[in-house]
C-alpha cells in the first residue's frame, strides 16, 4: 500500500495537505486455514491454530496466566518465568508465553505445581525488590504487587539478617518524561523491546549478567523518541514512571473519564484521570482501530499546559488598547454589536486546530445567518477540482489499522512520524512484521525504519516526472491513486489517503468551511471571529487598521493576544464535544473537569451570541447541536465508527484539467524530534513540553 | 451513540405490592388523601406554620396531582406507602416546622429559565 | 390523634378491605395436599389471631398482577426532576488501567452520569461537589441490563461501545532468532 502524505506547495505559503497512497498486491495467494489443533486448559478443550503459545491458548478460554515479561504487542522474552504452569507427562513446568501448543496438550494453570512454581519466582523476584511501595508511584496499580497478592507467598523465608543488602543500581537519566528507579527493575525488558520493536530506537539495551544486569542506555542518553511514554505503562514495577506526575496521587484517590485526545488528527482514546478538578495525567485507551494501546508524547503530558496560560473570564480592550476582565454580558454585548454592525461581505470567521464540531457548526450558522460565506481554517487544503467536495479526497481512506496490511506505502511530503506518531508506528509494524515496502517523497527525515528516499522535488510525483502546487500536486496524487488502484485485483483496497494535520480539519470541512484563509483575508474584513485560531495564519498587520477581532478560546495565545474581545472557552476535556479524526471517524470527548473560571462551554458561547445578536440558533442543548450536525451529515454523530467513501473516480475527472506542470519542492514542518512537542496552544503552555525540547537539544550536543 | 430504545409495549405479570387492581389502588389514595386532609387543620396549628389551612390544602392537591398520570399500580401503592409515612411523620410529631415548611420551599430561589438567563447566571 | 392514624391506615372501606391494616404480610401459606402432609401444619400465632379480612388480604398479596411491561420509577425514585432531564448516563465497558496487566475487574459494564463541577474544599482540602449522582456507578453484567435500569428511572443513556477486538495472530518465540527477518534487532 502506498500512502503518501502531506506535501507542503513551496508557490504557496499556506501549508498543503498530506496525501498517502496505499496499495496491495496480491501476489501470494493467501494459504488455506490450517487444522486447529486440541488442547486442554485445565480439563476445558479448546482448539487453536498451530503455533499458538499456551498462553494464548488459556487466553481463549478465559484463563489468565500471570506473567511480567510477556506483552501481546512486543515479542515473546520468556525471561520473567512467572508464567510457568503444569503440563501433564512433562517433567518441569514450562513457561507459557513462549511454549507452543501441542496436539493433546493438558495444561493445569491452577495445580500444586504451578502455584509452587509462581510461588517460588515471586520469592526470587522479592529476593532482590525494595520494599518501599508506600513512597513508590507505582504503588496501587503494580503489577508486582498485584501478582504477589495473588499468586505469592504468604510468609517470608527472607531470614538473613546480615544480608549485605539487596541489589542495588543506579538511576539512569534518560529524559525530562521518564524518572527511573533502577533498583526496583526486575528485567522484564519490556521496555527495550518496546524501545526497538514499537518506537524504533536502539538505545535501550540490558549490561552485566546475573545480579550485575542492568537495564540502561549504557552511556548517559535521553530516549529520544516521541512514543517514549508508553514504557511508563509497560514497567511491570515502579522503575519507570512518569516524571511529570511523580508523588501526585495515587490510583485509588483519583476519578478516570474516557475521553479522545485531540493533540494530533488521529483522535487517539485516552483516559482523564482527575482530582479535584484537575487534570493529573493522561493515559491511552486500547482501541485497535485507532492507536492500539499506546499514546504518543505529546498527547500524554501536554495535559499540564491545560492548567497554564488559561482564559479565565472574558475580556475587552480599554482605551489604552490592554485587555481588561469584564462580564459575560458586557463582552457579548460588545462583540454582538460588532458582528451586527459588520457588512456581511467584511466578516471572516476563522476555526484552529482544536475547535469541535459543534461550536463549528454553530459559528457557520451564525455567520451564514449574517448573511456571510467567510467560514475558513487555518490549515490550507487545495480547493480546485473535487477540492472538499468528495469526502474520499482529504480523509484517510484506507484507515488506520489497515495500513498494517499494506503491501507498499508511499509517502508523499509529510513527515508522519510527527504529525500522526502513531500512524508511524503501525506503518513500522507493517514494515518489521510484514515486510512492508516504504518510499518518501519529500525532505530525508528520520520515520524510524528505511525507506526509499525518491527525492524530494514535487515533480516526481507526475508518474512522467514533471512537477507541485497545492491543487495540481493533490490531482497527480489522485491520478497516481487511482492509476494503481486500477491494478489491485483487491477492488475494495483504497490507495488514497490524506493525512490532516489537526483535530479539527475533517470535522469542519465536512461541515463546509474553506481550508485556508489566503482569499479571505485579502478582501480586509472588518470583523474577524477567531474560534481558537492561534496558528498564527491570521495577524494584525494583515488586517486593516479598524478591523475588529473577536477571539473565542481556552489559551491566551497569538489570537487571544490580538483581540479586541476574549471570550473564554472551554479545553478538550472540559467539554463533551465531537472530533472527527483524519479517518473520518467521529468520536466524543466528555468532561473529566469543569472549565476554570467563567469559561463556557464553546457552542453556548456562540449560541448566546446569536440570541444577542437578534439571529437566535435553533438550539438550546447539546442534543438539538447534535441533531444539526446530523442533518448536514450523519457522519458527524455516528460516534465511534468511519463511514465508507468512494468517489476517486470523480476526483480524478475533475482533477484533470488541473495536471499543469508542478515544480518546486515539498517541505514538512516537523522535521526534527524538538519540532514536535509544541504545536498548538496547549503544548506550548506545557512546562513539560519545553523540558522536552530543552533535553533534545541538549542531547544534540552529546557526544553519544 | 445507540438511539433511545424503542419503548417497550405490552404488560407483564408480577406480584401486587398492596392493590390488586386500578379501583383499589385508586381508593388508597383517595383515603390517603382525606386522611391528609383531615389533619391539615391539626398541623397548621401544632406547628404553628405561618401558612393558612387553605394554603395548605392547595399544597396538598398540588402535591398529589404532580403523580396524577401514574398508571403503575405498583408506583401507586408505593407512593401510597410513602405519603403515610410523611402523615404519620406529621401526626406524631416526628417532624419539625423546617420539615412542613420545606413542602412550601421558602427558601428556593428559581432557577434561571432562558438560555441567555442560565447562559449569564449560572455556570452551566 | 390516634384515631386519625388508624383511620389512615386501615385505608378504603371496601368490603373486602374492611379495616385491614394496609401492610401486615404473612408469611405462611396453606397447603391443601393431605397427602404430602408429614405432620401438622406449624401455623404461627399471627395467623391463627388475624382476621378473615387481614388473612384474605394476604392471600390478594400471593395473586399476581398485571401491569404495563415499561416501569417508570421515576415518581419514586426521590431524584430530583432537573436532574433526570438534563442528564445522560453513559453505558459503558471499564478501560482496561493501561498501568497494569491483570483484565478481571472489567468483564462488567458501567453506568455512569455527566462529569459537574467539583472544587477542594478550602477547610480540609476535601473535594466538595454539588452533584447527588456524580457516585452513581452502577455495574451490570450486560448492557441490556444497564439500558433497562436507565430506561426505569427515567434516565437519557447512550452506550460507548469499546473497539477492543483484534485477531489473534500466534506468537512465537522462534522470531526472535530468525536471522533474515526485519524482526531481529541488535539489542536485548
Amino acid at each position: 500500500m502506498l500512502r503518501q502524505p502531506l506535501c507542503r506547495a513551496l508557490a504557496l505559503s499556506s501549508p498543503a495537505r498530506a496525501v498517502p497512497l496505499a496499495s496491495r498486491s496480491y501476489s501470494n495467494p493467501v494459504p488455506a486455514e490450517p487444522e486447529k489443533v486440541e488442547v486442554f486448559i485445565n480439563d476445558k478443550p479448546v482448539y487453536v491454530a498451530p503455533g499458538t503459545t499456551v498462553l494464548q491458548a488459556a487466553a481463549q478460554v478465559g484463563v489468565e496466566i500471570p506473567r511480567f515479561c510477556y506483552h501481546e504487542r512486543l515479542a515473546v522474552a520468556g525471561n520473567c518465568r512467572m508464567c510457568l504452569v503444569e503440563v501433564e507427562r512433562s517433567p518441569k513446568p514450562v513457561a507459557a508465553c513462549a511454549m507452543p501448543v501441542m496436539k493433546g496438550m493438558r495444561v493445569k494453570t491452577d495445580s500444586d505445581l504451578t502455584r509452587k512454581a509462581r510461588e517460588g519466582v515471586m520469592e526470587f523476584l522479592l529476593v532482590n525488590h525494595p520494599l518501599d511501595c508506600p513512597i513508590c508511584d507505582q504503588g496501587g496499580e503494580c503489577d508486582l504487587q498485584d501478582q504477589s497478592m495473588a499468586f505469592g507467598s504468604d510468609r517470608s523465608r527472607f531470614t538473613d539478617v546480615h544480608f549485605s543488602g539487596k541489589r542495588a543500581v543506579e538511576d539512569k537519566d534518560i529524559g525530562p518524561l521518564i524518572k527511573t528507579i533502577m533498583t526496583r527493575c526486575i528485567h522484564c525488558t519490556r521496555c527495550i523491546r518496546f524501545a526497538s520493536e514499537v518506537a524504533g530506537v536502539d538505545d535501550f539495551g540490558t549490561t552485566g549478567r546475573g545480579t550485575d544486569m542492568q537495564v540502561g542506555t549504557y552511556v548517559e542518553k535521553m530516549l529520544l523518541s516521541e512514543l517514549s511514554g508508553n514504557v511508563i505503562d509497560l514497567c511491570p514495577v515502579g522503575a519507570l514512571t512518569s516524571k511529570p506526575y511523580s508523588f501526585a496521587a495515587r490510583p485509588w484517590e483519583t476519578r478516570r473519564i474516557d475521553s479522545v485526545d485531540v493533540l494530533d488528527p488521529l483522535g487517539s482514546n485516552i483516559v482523564v484521570t482527575t482530582r479535584t478538578n484537575e487534570v493529573l495525567r493522561i493515559l491511552p485507551r486500547t482501541n485497535e482501530e485507532i492507536n492500539e494501546e499506546w499514546l504518543s508524547d505529546k498527547s500524554r503530558f501536554a495535559c499540564d499546559g491545560l492548567k497554564r496560560q488559561r482564559l479565565v473570564t472574558p475580556m475587552m480592550t480599554d482605551s489604552r488598547g490592554n485587555l481588561m476582565p469584564v462580564d459575560w454580558e458586557d463582552a457579548i454585548v460588545a462583540a454582538a454589536r460588532a458582528l451586527r454592525d459588520c457588512p456581511p461581505n467584511k466578516l471572516l470567521a476563522v476555526a484552529g486546530d482544536m475547535a469541535d464540531a459543534e461550536s463549528l457548526v454553530a459559528l457557520k450558522d451564525l455567520v451564514n445567518r449574517l448573511g456571510s460565506e467567510n467560514t475558513c481554517t487555518e490549515q490550507y487544503f487545495p480547493l480546485d477540482g473535487a477540492g472538499i467536495d468528495l469526502r474520499s479526497s482529504y480523509l484517510c481512506n484506507t484507515k488506520i489499522a489497515n495500513v498494517e496490511d499494506a503491501d507498499f506505502v508511499l509517502l508523499i511530503g509529510t513527515n508522519v512520524r510527527f504529525e500522526a506518531p502513531l500512524l508511524n508506528a503501525r506503518i513500522r509494524k507493517a514494515y518489521v512484521h510484514k515486510d512492508t515496502d516504504v518510499a518518501l517523497i519529500g525532505p530525508k527525515v528520520d520515520l524510524t525504519y528505511d525507506y526509499m528516499h525518491v527525492g524530494d522535488s514535487a515533480s516526481v510525483v507526475k508518474i512522467s516526472p514533471r512537477g507541485p502546487e497545492g491543487s495540481a500536486l493533490l490531482a497527480y496524487t489522485q491520478e497516481l491513486a487511482c492509476k494503481l488502484q486500477d491494478k489491485l485485483q483487491d477492488k475494495e483496497w483504497k490507495v488514497l489517503n490524506v493525512l490532516q494535520r489537526t483535530a479539527s480539519q475533517v470535522a469542519a470541512l465536512d461541515l463546509g468551511y474553506q481550508p485556508g484563509v489566503g482569499k479571505a483575508l485579502q478582501d480586509g474584513p472588518k470583523v474577524v471571529y477567531l474560534l481558537g485560531a492561534d496558528s498564527g495564519v491570521v495577524s494584525r498587520d494583515q488586517l486593516p487598521k479598524d478591523a475588529f477581532v473577536i477571539y473565542q478560546g481556552h489559551h491566551g495565545d497569538a489570537g487571544a493576544a490580538m483581540a479586541d474581545v476574549v471570550l473564554p472557552g472551554a479545553a478538550y476535556t472540559e467539554k463533551r464535544a465531537t472530533f472527527v479524526n483524519a479517518e473520518g471517524r467521529a468520536q466524543q470527548t466528555l468532561v473529566a473537569v469543569a472549565p476554570p473560571g467563567m469559561a463556557r462551554e464553546d457552542w453556548k458561547i456562540i449560541r448566546a451570541l446569536s440570541e444577542v445578536i437578534g439571529e437566535r440558533l435553533p438550539y438550546d442543548n447539546l442534543d438539538e447541536v447534535r441533531d444539526r450536525l446530523s442533518e448536514i451529515s450523519p457522519a458527524l454523530v455516528a460516534y465511534g465508527d468511519v463511514q465508507e467513501n468512494n468517489y476517486f473516480a470523480q476526483a480524478r475527472a475533475l482533477a484533470q484539467s488541473l495536471q499543469k506542470p508542478v515544480s518546486g519542492k515539498l517541505d514538512v514542518q516537523l522535521k526534527h524530534l524538538e519540532d514536535f512537542f509544541m504545536t498548538d496552544t496547549i503544548s506550548r503552555a506545557s512546562p513539560t513540553m519545553a523540558k522536552c525540547i530543552q533535553a533534545v537539544l541538549k542531547q544534540k550536543d552529546s557526544p553519544y | 451513540m445507540a438511539a433511545k430504545q424503542a419503548i417497550q409495549v405490552g404488560t407483564k405479570i408480577v406480584k401486587p405490592v398492596l392493590s390488586t387492581n386500578h379501583a383499589e389502588a385508586r381508593l388508597r389514595v383517595l383515603s390517603l388523601y382525606k386522611a391528609w386532609y383531615r389533619q391539615i387543620p391539626y398541623i397548621v396549628k401544632e406547628f404553628d406554620i405561618p401558612k393558612s389551612e387553605n394554603q395548605c390544602r392547595e399544597k396538598l392537591k398540588e402535591l398529589f396531582m404532580t403523580n396524577k398520570d401514574v398508571t403503575d399500580i405498583r408506583v401507586i401503592d408505593l407512593l401510597v406507602i410513602k405519603g403515610q409515612m410523611e402523615l404519620q411523620e406529621s401526626v406524631n410529631m416526628w417532624k419539625q416546622k423546617g420539615h412542613i415548611m420545606a413542602y412550601f420551599k421558602p427558601t428556593e430561589e428559581p432557577k434561571p429559565k432562558g438560555f441567555l438567563s442560565k447562559f449569564f447566571n449560572s455556570n452551566e | 390523634m390516634f384515631q386519625v392514624i388508624r383511620r389512615a391506615a386501615s385505608l378504603p372501606k371496601t368490603h373486602l378491605l374492611k379495616s385491614a391494616p394496609a401492610f401486615s404480610t404473612c408469611p405462611v401459606r396453606f397447603d391443601n395436599d393431605v397427602y404430602n402432609r408429614k405432620e401438622a401444619p406449624k401455623i404461627d400465632n399471627e395467623t391463627v389471631l388475624s382476621l378473615p379480612e387481614e388473612a384474605r388480604h394476604n392471600a390478594a398479596l400471593e395473586s399476581t398482577i398485571t401491569v404495563p411491561a415499561k416501569v417508570d420509577l421515576t415518581p419514586i425514585s426521590g431524584v430530583p426532576p432537573e436532574h433526570i432531564k438534563s442528564r445522560r448516563v453513559r453505558i459503558y465497558q471499564p478501560a482496561k488501567n493501561a498501568m497494569q496487566s491483570g483484565t478481571n475487574n472489567i468483564n462488567h459494564w458501567e453506568m455512569e452520569f455527566d462529569n459537574r463541577q467539583r472544587w477542594e474544599n478550602p477547610l480540609m482540602g476535601w473535594t466538595s461537589s454539588g452533584d447527588p449522582l456524580s457516585n452513581m456507578k452502577v455495574q451490570f453484567r450486560n448492557p441490556e441490563e444497564a439500558i433497562e435500569h436507565c430506561e426505569k428511572n427515567g434516565w437519557c443513556w447512550y452506550i460507548d461501545t469499546p473497539k477492543i477486538e483484534k485477531p489473534m495472530k500466534p506468537k512465537s518465540y522462534g522470531v526472535n532468532f530468525s536471522w533474515n527477518r526485519r524482526t531481529r534487532v541488535s539489542t536485548k
